[in-house]
């Protein structure tokens, strides 16, 4: 039994209680930033630094900040560039960029002129079989790819074979898998993002002397904007992210950025300082973009499972 | 005339249909709408995932090996051969196979039950008022928003033995007297579980936050009324009103773990330890080392049939029963 008079007061124990969840989301916070924060700081790290046995966990020393203060330029030479200048040359980094730009960009346009159609059908429209394509459709979301990969190479190879027209380590191979493995997240989203328009818009469009497709098109479409940008993004990541089919059927000249970024580890070397730069670059765009579209990012997210 | 030429045209074109097509000339024009909207879909879908799956299980039926990589329909058929195989314990591949198995199921319950942990706990943090809540929540969700591949080596270099800052931390707060090999030995597959749980809580955590958000703020005033604690509260109204929710993440986190590739395959690296090795990364070096497509085709099946069991068995005895006793 604790004694009264060690008892705390109701408010006493508001405070202990916020207390305690400050402290957890600091916790939560450090432990969702230090990986990001590290990338960035080894990025402007030199080889030495960065494999040394004590590791620093500022960039800077703390002795130094009046002198930056002062002269903002001895920055260049305490935090070390060098990385983002010299990283294009020891692997094709650029490459990889635009790889990987070329193939997620056509995948998104490409799933989200298939996916709009298709959500659209979803959302405002009854048909018989409804069910079993909406189930289908997450259904391809269960499937280990790898049981895909294996059919579909040999399915590549043999296209190669007999027909001539080369698949395997081309854009347009990879686009086509990608697109398709897109297509049904793509269609669950936008059906949520679809919904929230209320059918009489589309009625008013086809009393107005729109077909079904003009409605769709001219009406439809510019209002789901928002949905149609935090799809695209999702999409964009998916395709940008992909390991598994990227390993097997894009190699070479159409190595993504996601498999030509684990060549700056090799057998010998680790070159992690400007493997970390590399990866400050491809990232840093994608977090800026995400804060700007993030409100329909995570309704779209969240409409599925929070909804029945 | 020309009205008579279109009027018998169309009627051509409706027994056409009606002769190929039964069920589509039974639609009215809206539905018929609605399948030309969905036909590039199933299209694709038809040509990229339901075809490789019936292939893929025909193959796992044939010996294609590397003599007939090339050529695999000349491969012979060897009905269950291959699935007796890779399913003998007593043979190399078959130990390797099912040791690889256990490994996954570690993989997807480990990560299920931090990510669950982590998610809810953010989620409940956030739920509560304060200022710059907006921008918590936005920088929680950066970890599942930064590429994945990035985030994965990031934590590669992080773990690493000599100048990994972990083993750093570790050392100098005094947990560890020496470094510890996170990435070989049987560390691997915890560092795995870990590593993955950061980049998925995220997704959790906002799915278990826009959960908490609709439940209805009178069932909280009610318990006070009645002299709830917070313990109270959480334990027979957030938790219980959660619960479809929970559902439906913990379904999707664990098989979407179980069929993950992306992480084991950055964060091992080219030499991933044997305790790292779960199932779809066994297959893939497997089958595509040497070219073992049959015997890799049936690891894949008895793989996706181990997962889908899994996810019936959880949405018979979980999802299903408390979904109809919750909503009577």
């Amino acid at each position: 039994m604790i004694p009264d008079e060690l008892r705390l007061s109701p408010s006493a124990k508001d405070q202990l209680f916020d207390l305690l969840s400050r402290g957890i989301l600091g916790c939560l916070l450090l432990f969702a930033l230090f990986p990001i924060y590290w990338m960035i700081i080894s990025s402007f790290r030199t080889r030495t630094e960065i494999t040394a046995a004590d590791p620093q966990l500022l960039p800077i020393e703390l002795s130094e900040i009046p002198l930056i203060v002062q002269d903002p330029v001895i920055l260049l030479e305490i935090l070390h560039y060098e990385n983002y200048v010299t990283m294009w040359g020891r692997f094709p980094v650029l490459d990889y960029f635009i790889n990987s730009l070329v193939i997620a960009m056509t995948t998104t346009g490409f799933a989200l002129v298939v996916g709009c159609l298709g959500g659209y059908a979803f959302s405002k429209y009854r048909f018989p079989g409804k069910g079993a394509v909406g189930g289908a459709l997450l259904g391809t979301q269960m499937i280990p790819g790898i049981l895909i990969l294996l059919p579909m190479y040999l399915m590549f190879i043999w296209i190669q074979n007999n027909i001539g027209f080369p698949m395997v380590n081309t854009y347009h191979g990879i686009i086509f898998v990608y697109t398709t493995f897109t297509v049904p997240v793509a269609i669950w989203m936008l059906r949520g993002f679809f919904d929230t328009i209320p059918d009489s818009v589309e009625e008013a469009a086809r009393v107005d002397g729109c077909s079904r497709i003009q409605a769709l098109v001219r009406i439809i479409l510019p209002m789901a904007a928002p949905g149609i940008a935090a799809t695209g993004m999702f999409v964009f990541l998916v395709a940008f992210n992909e390991v598994l089919f990227a390993s097997i059927l894009a190699s070479g000249d159409v190595t993504p950025f996601a498999i030509g970024i684990q060549s700056f580890e090799t057998q010998t070397t680790a070159y992690w300082g400007e493997m970390m730069a590399a990866s400050t670059v491809a990232t840093a765009p994608i977090l800026v973009l995400f804060v700007l579209f993030q409100k329909p990012i995570v309704e779209g997210l969240t409409e599925g499972s929070v909804k029945q | 005339m020309a009205s008579t030429t279109r009027q018998f045209r169309r009627r051509l074109a409706d027994v056409q249909f009606g002769n190929y097509l039964p069920f589509y000339s039974r639609l009215s024009e809206e539905q018929r709408f609605a399948y030309k909207l969905l036909a590039p879909g199933l299209a694709m879908m038809c040509i990229i995932h339901f075809l490789p799956i019936i292939w893929g299980t025909l193959i796992s039926f044939m010996g294609v090996n590397s003599t007939y990589a090339q050529q695999w329909h000349r491969a012979p058929l060897v009905g269950l051969e291959n699935y007796f195989d890779v399913l003998d314990p007593g043979t190399v591949v078959g130990s390797r196979f099912w040791f690889s198995i256990r490994q996954t199921v570690i993989f997807a319950v480990g990560s299920l039950v931090v990510t669950y942990v982590l998610g809810l706990t953010a989620a409940l943090v956030l739920n509560q008022q304060f200022k710059g809540r907006f921008v918590a929540r936005t920088l929680l969700l950066l970890p599942w928003v930064a590429p994945v591949v990035v985030t994965l080596l990031i934590w590669r270099m992080m773990f690493q033995q000599q100048s990994g800052i972990i083993n750093n931390i570790l050392l100098s707060i005094g947990l560890i007297n020496e470094p510890i090999y996170w990435l070989i030995g049987d560390n691997a597959i915890w560092t795995l579980v870990l590593t993955h749980s950061w980049t998925q809580f995220p997704l959790v955590m906002i799915m278990l936050y826009a959960g908490l958000q609709g439940i209805p703020e009178q069932l909280y005033e009610a318990a006070s009324i009645d002299g709830a604690g917070r313990w109270e509260k959480f334990r027979y109204i957030t938790f219980p009103q959660l619960k479809p929710v929970s559902a439906v993440v913990v379904l999707l986190v664990m098989l979407w773990t179980m069929i993950n590739f992306t992480a084991p395959y950055v964060l091992l690296g080219a030499q991933p330890p044997r305790s790292g090795q779960v199932g779809i990364l066994y297959i893939y070096e497997f089958a595509f080392s040497n070219y073992q497509f049959g015997r890799g085709a049936a690891m894949s099946v008895v793989l996706f049939i181990i997962a889908m069991t899994m996810a019936m068995i959880y949405y018979k005895y979980l999802f299903d029963d408390d979904f109809t006793e919750g909503d009577e």
